[in-house]
């Protein structure tokens, strides 16, 4: 299998919390990968070891065959990173952001124009190019950073909870920009909490929880593993994680 | 490299449009802020001016030190701008999200190290260069130095900045592991610190019975000689500067050389430490506090010694409490201002100056009361009043709670003044204790501090309130806004209208031989109370009827 992202028994604590425990796993190249879990149960920690912003204290981790932590740059170049909020220069307008981008990559000054071109048209930003940033409400930051997160075309890209605060409009574009750039063999890995998208889009699940892998496959195999076989991800979920999450009787209380 | 220029070229965009929000802002504030820097340029020069030609007045020994005072202040703000850029780094690498973000993009650990040091490197030279203008123009004016000194002082001082302030940003980056890693280090650290000064002040005790001039000569020549010595970077530059200006080209160029290969040098440690720690100390920095850290060790007492207030006032209070020790932008920037008067005051006594005749200490007595009072309207503009404007989005948890707004503005308010009164009250004690002037100048210390804490907590609580922007997240941006401007506009009018005629009537008084306390110093008590109280009701009341109409979702 032609493994993009590879976790061998990956471990962080944060002092006497167990973040992520024993988390081994692996992602083929052109994958849809949704990680699932409860708060608390240690996603974001894992997609800021796959990006390198954490360390694992043990274990291993390879982007594209590459080792995270002695290839650092190289795996920076082909991978691209979308927190739930990310970070923008707020003085800088939208375009000179995106060419910043492109300059930071070292992309050729003419493609970024031509690109920027096409990427603001198609996530409605062009009204906003000479925009300050500081000026752009949620929803268009979010389109900027995913605009600005793909031009250098990244093989791999790792989203945290990439719906929040979103309209439905822009949910819908960056669902099928998700599905899009999977299909033309990017690798893609993101956490959410709204099920029915993850049950709309992943090709592959993971559940996470307390820093723990209990299960990852696809939708019909969880559903097998769960003996739900007609079971929606709502009810798998729950069923996996019920010793960590609310019982259904306390949900229909509620 | 070209990563680097990429970068720089960016911030060179960023302050573009900078430029171009400021000259889209209010003329009013442009003007105050212009006026006030310029104030105090011309402020600080004047100082300078009459020091020099005090020291000139003083023949031999004077003039020989006027040019050794030109090593001496070089040395002075070389250790400052070091000092300075320790902390400065700290914010700029690690408390900064940018950081973050870069560490994403494909920017090799050296350059990303060298960028944040050119970028702590420039903001902590600004003040630098604040102070440099004034000092170097009186020296200048009085020396009748020709025009181009100014342009070989810049000539220098570029290298210099860099020099001082990427062995701040080394220091930092090399100490931070051990202290985020060792509760111990942090203790022996503080510890150190707190002996070194204890050292200090234990040193230049004068021994009894020494008069004034041979404890000048004794306390400065030392120091002049220190800052003198060729292996300074700050004599460098001093002597490399008046070798331009006398025209020795070849022993100025050597010395700047000199100069710029050691920045170079540094460059190159700053580079292979960033590479080693940076991204240890950032991740130490961003990932260090723990649940179990954030136990409210003062809180608990706290809640009981303001067991007399109501309930929910009381809640309001240790919440606000709560959040600025948890904030160390604020709490630090408070205890360095507060903390650097108080190490000035405890000197007061080691400087001599409670032998000094009455005039010049109750001088010293109102200048110190004015020190205090700035600190506090600058302290009170910068973190009291964007104090409602920060609750932002979760402000709607104070519209619905079952309180009404103006309980909620006395909260802040009390809040602010319970804080600052202590420090103030404190120091100004402190102050006149050690000075030793007479009962009268306690009392009007005392109630200047007070009257003072009143006006600060009131106008910045009142017009926080009544300009408050919630969905502003940057306080910077809160404080700059034009509600901020007024608030600092008047309080420091109330400093020039109150409070520095009150030291002028004693200082009048005292230097013209006066005897007992006539009439003009109750009316003087007067108008500081009934101006102080005038204020704070004004600001407290245009924030409550503000608070009352808003709307909170």
């Amino acid at each position: 299998m032609d493994a993009m992202i590879q976790l061998s028994h990956v471990s962080k604590s944060f002092g006497p919390v167990h973040a992520v425990q024993d988390l081994s796993l692996e992602i083929p190249r052109g994958q849809l990968f949704c990680f699932l879990g409860p708060n608390g149960a240690g996603k974001t920690t894992t997609i800021k070891m796959l990006c390198g912003l954490l360390r694992p204290d043990r274990g291993e981790i390879r982007i594209g065959g590459r080792d995270l932590q002695t290839d650092a740059v190289a795996v920076r170049r082909m991978t691209g990173y979308i927190p739930d909020f990310p970070f923008l220069y707020e003085r800088l307008t939208a375009a000179e952001f995106f060419e910043f981008s492109g300059d930071l990559y070292g992309l050729p000054r003419e493609k970024v124009r031509r690109e920027r071109e096409s990427a603001f048209a198609r996530f409605g930003l062009l009204e906003y190019t000479h925009t300050l940033i500081k000026d752009l409400s949620h929803g268009y930051r979010q389109r900027l950073i995913y605009t600005v997160t793909l031009l250098h075309t990244p093989e791999v890209l790792f989203v945290d909870e990439p719906f929040v605060g979103l309209d439905p409009f822009t949910i819908r574009l960056i669902k099928n920009l998700l599905r899009e750039q999977a299909r033309a063999g990017m690798t893609i890995f993101l956490t959410t909490h709204i099920l029915a998208l993850i049950e709309d889009m992943a090709e592959q699940i993971g559940i996470l929880v307390s820093g723990r892998l209990i299960t990852a496959g696809t939708l019909s195999e969880l559903a097998e593993a769960t003996a739900l076989r007609d079971g929606r991800l709502e009810d798998i979920f729950f069923s996996l994680t019920v010793s960590n999450g609310p019982t259904d009787r306390e949900v229909s209380r509620a | 490299m070209r990563e680097l220029a990429v970068l720089l070229a960016k911030d060179w965009r960023v302050a573009h449009n900078l430029r171009r929000l400021w000259a889209g802002q209010s003329r009013f504030k442009m003007a105050f802020i212009a006026v006030f820097a310029v104030g105090l340029l011309a402020g600080l020069w004047v100082l300078f001016l009459h020091g020099f030609r005090f020291l000139e007045s003083l023949g031999g020994l004077g003039l020989m030190m006027v040019y050794r005072l030109f090593y001496l202040f070089f040395f002075g703000l070389g250790v400052m701008l070091m000092l300075s850029s320790v902390v400065t780094t700290y914010t700029t690498f690690f408390c900064s999200d940018e950081t973050g973000f870069l560490l994403l993009k494909p920017v090799k650990i050296g350059t990303l190290t060298l960028y944040k040091t050119l970028q702590s490197a420039f903001y902590t030279s600004w003040a630098f260069f604040f102070m440099i203008v004034p000092f170097i123009g009186a020296f200048a004016m009085h020396e009748k130095l020709p025009l181009h000194f100014l342009v070989w002082l810049l000539f220098f001082s570029i290298p210099f900045v860099l020099l001082y302030s990427a062995l701040g940003t080394l220091a930092c980056l090399v100490a931070l592991p051990v202290l985020l890693r060792s509760r111990v280090a942090r203790w022996g650290l503080t510890a150190g610190v707190l002996l070194a000064v204890g050292a200090w002040i234990l040193k230049t005790l004068p021994p009894p019975g020494q008069d004034d001039t041979f404890l000048v000569l004794n306390r400065l020549v030392p120091a002049i000689q220190w800052a003198s010595h060729p292996l300074w970077p700050s004599w460098w530059m001093a002597e490399g500067i008046m070798a331009l200006v006398r025209g020795q080209w070849g022993r100025g160029a050597l010395l700047w050389g000199v100069l710029v290969s050691h920045v170079l040098l540094v460059g190159l440690l700053v580079e292979t430490a960033g590479r080693g720690f940076l991204m240890v100390n950032w991740q130490g920095v961003q990932y260090a506090s723990s649940p179990s850290r954030r136990r409210g060790v003062l809180l608990p007492s706290l809640d009981r010694l303001l067991g007399f207030l109501p309930r929910d006032i009381r809640a309001l209070m240790v919440k606000d409490v709560r959040t600025f020790l948890r904030d160390p932008a604020q709490w630090s920037q408070a205890l360095l201002f507060f903390g650097l008067l108080a190490l000035y005051f405890l000197n007061l006594r080691t400087l001599r100056y409670h032998v000094l005749p009455p005039v010049w200490r109750n001088l010293i007595a109102f200048l110190n009361i004015f020190s205090v009072c700035s600190i506090m309207a600058s302290l009170g503009s910068r973190f009291i009043y964007p104090q409602l404007s920060l609750e932002g989005h979760s402000f709607w948890i104070l519209g619905l709670a079952p309180t009404s707004m103006a309980r909620v503005l006395a909260a802040k308010f009390l809040s602010s003044v319970f804080s600052l009164g202590i420090v103030s009250l404190v120091l100004m004690t402190l102050s006149t204790h050690m000075l030793a002037v007479p009962g009268p100048i306690h009392v009007a210390a005392f109630l200047a501090a007070l009257a003072m804490t009143m006006v600060v907590s009131g106008l910045s609580t009142g017009l926080g309130a009544a300009f408050m922007d919630l969905k502003q997240r940057n306080p910077a941006a809160i404080v700059s806004g034009f509600g901020g401007t007024l608030n600092l506009v008047l309080n420091l009018a109330f400093i020039l209208v109150v409070i520095v005629p009150i030291g002028l009537v004693f200082h009048l008084h005292v230097r013209s031989g006066g005897v007992g306390y006539p009439p003009v110093f109750l009316l003087a008590v007067l108008w500081l109370i009934l101006a102080a109280a005038g204020l704070t009701a004004g600001a407290l009341f245009a924030g409550w009827n503000s608070l009352r109409r808003r709307e909170f979702a």
